[in-house]
């Protein structure tokens, strides 16, 4: 009369942990993950297909509703392409705004994810105190470009304006406060017996699996793979400053949290080097106002927040690309998932969905 | 504007693109130079030999396949091209390889060689109606199921009303269901259970 059998319940779409809309079918043996399907395209808009009829430049506040958390990196991602396309090269203040920019907004959303992720796992004080600072980047952003989220601040070939004045000083304001903050994330976070307990040893990747699954960014290298695209193929002005990768060694959730954090530290390293070495000059590099690449094609990658962020551009004569592809990380990383929850309790998901750091957006383009 | 500063087509010295042309000569349809990087192009007999070739040998080891799409050239004979950006994290190059495809043929699958190829691979049936040959699961990945036709497609309509060129199919329970890693999960046969009582229908 008794027995046993897998249950399969939906996780998602409309799910706190899921962090927008992204459905997870899990195949249940009680409490123990036998597998997970994700479900994604539920925010797929056919941005890849809008592309085809719209020119370089109206391009780029599509590329900000992507990963609409880190726009900054889309928007540098899709001018590195076309520049690459047409040859140009912005001048070296363009550059290091860019950078700043980058970083800053490599913080902000490094942030974003440390506020829900400690949420996730009932660490609410967290939260507040990550969007507290978080505020003051978007602050920043904000008097820079006026907008809070998508920027479209920059142009093919350079930025659409420079640094307003006294904008320097308030970044230099804001390196000076966030280390303080950081403590106190630490002091949190880190040895928190409850979040390490959560975290350490839940989800663990292996290196191999890493990189065979193409995973990038911070899981990638908690997995203990040294590959961050601003070191292997730099670009912007990134080969001019020093910084450290941090690589961790367990593949784990908790190695994914302490790579984050270093990242955060790293960036601040990066800020204040590109600051105090901020060249004179112009931000815009001659361009023409209707922009027509040579036939050809081009496959640009950056680092976003969120790892290996891909523009495949082809062009033919005429001012609309032939064809885009976003290589997004997230669309890849979440290919993971599976195999970092086998075996784990359905607990742990929400855990390991918020280690990867995925933006639905980006993900489903 | 691009003019003499375009780097477009000045070729550049590509580890990878010599080894081809020394050990699989008769497999190299061609190569070029766009922006910087190599494009080795590839019959799709002998498009996953090259593959291999290029993951395993000891000088080249690339194990990070980048991306994964096509492009669709409906004037050509065989109108797909399928393209694979490949980079090595311990060598640090890159090459792009390139593969022809006609109308109705099955490329082979690269997942055996790089599993993230999975969803790639999904992704360009789905929005270009290519099937990969071997795919352990050839379904819809960001389109619904019910969906007709592949909007990347040159000849699907950038604009219009909707009602014009969108349309559906009817879709049974036993195509939603997942079949991958052979342990099948059951779908939703519940849900015939529940409308048979008329529960929850207002």
């Amino acid at each position: 009369m008794f027995r046993t059998e897998e249950m399969e319940i939906n996780m998602g779409p409309q799910h706190p942990s899921t962090h927008g809309v992204l459905r997870l079918v899990l195949q249940l043996d009680g409490e123990e993950i036998k597998g997970v399907r994700p479900v994604i395209g539920y925010l797929h808009r056919g941005v890849e297909k809008l592309c085809e009829h719209r020119t370089y430049p109206m391009i780029e506040p599509l590329t900000d509703r992507l990963d609409y958390v880190a726009a900054v990196s889309e928007n540098l991602g899709w001018c590195g392409a076309v520049e690459a396309l047409l040859g140009v090269t912005p001048p070296p203040r363009a550059q290091y705004v860019r950078v700043v920019l980058a970083e800053l907004q490599r913080i902000a959303s490094h942030l974003l994810w440390l506020g829900t992720h400690a949420l996730d796992l009932g660490a609410m004080t967290m939260f507040f105190y990550a969007f507290r600072e978080r505020e003051m980047i978007l602050d920043l952003f904000e008097s820079f470009c006026g907008a809070r989220l998508t920027y479209n601040s920059m142009r093919i070939g350079g930025l659409y304006e420079d640094m307003p004045r006294g904008w320097i000083d308030r970044v230099r304001h804001f390196l000076k406060i966030f280390p303080g903050r950081m403590r106190e994330y630490e002091d949190l976070l880190t040895v928190n017996r409850i979040f390490v307990g959560r975290t350490r040893g839940v989800g663990v990747l292996s290196a191999a699996d890493a990189v065979a699954w193409g995973v990038t960014g911070p899981p990638l290298r908690a997995s203990g793979v040294n590959y961050d695209v601003r070191k292997a193929i730099p670009y912007a002005a990134y080969a001019d400053l020093e910084f450290d990768v941090p690589v961790g060694e367990h593949g784990d959730t908790y190695d994914r949290y302490l790579v984050r954090m270093e990242e955060m530290r790293q960036s601040l390293r990066i800020l204040h080097q590109a600051l105090d070495r901020m060249p004179d000059g112009e931000v815009r590099a001659k361009v023409s106002k209707f922009i027509k690449p040579p036939a050809g094609e081009v496959y640009h990658v950056v680092e976003s927040p969120r790892g290996e962020q891909g523009f495949y551009v082809v062009a033919q004569s005429g001012e609309m690309p032939y064809r885009v592809r976003f290589r997004s990380p997230s669309f890849v990383n979440l290919q993971a998932l599976p195999l970092m929850c086998r075996g784990r309790l359905v607990a742990d998901v929400t855990a390991i969905i918020g280690s990867i750091d995925i933006v639905l957006g980006d993900c489903d383009r | 504007m691009a003019g003499d500063t375009s780097p477009l087509d000045h070729p550049v010295a590509s580890r990878a693109v010599d080894l081809l042309r020394a050990e699989k000569t008769d497999a190299l349809a061609g190569v070029t130079h766009h922006a910087g990087q190599a494009l080795a192009r590839v019959p799709l007999e002998r498009l996953i030999e090259v593959l291999a070739f290029l993951r395993d040998h000891d000088e080249l080891r690339f194990d990070h396949l980048s991306n994964l799409t096509a492009v669709h050239w409906p004037k050509n004979d065989k109108p797909f091209e399928i393209v694979y950006h490949l980079y090595s994290i311990p060598k640090r190059h890159r090459l792009t390889v390139k593969t022809a495809v006609a109308e109705g043929e099955a490329p082979p699958t690269a997942t055996g060689l790089w599993p993230t190829a999975n969803w790639h691979e999904r992704e360009v049936f789905d929005l270009f109606g290519v099937r990969f040959e071997g795919h352990p699961d050839m379904t819809r990945i960001l389109l619904t199921d019910e969906w007709v036709g592949h909007p990347l497609r040159k000849d699907y309509p950038l604009e219009g009303n909707p009602g014009d060129h969108v349309q559906y199919r009817e879709v049974t329970t036993a195509e939603h269901v997942y079949n991958n890693d052979k342990a099948p999960l059951r779908g939703f046969g519940w849900r015939k259970e529940v409308e048979k009582t008329g529960l929850g229908r207002g």
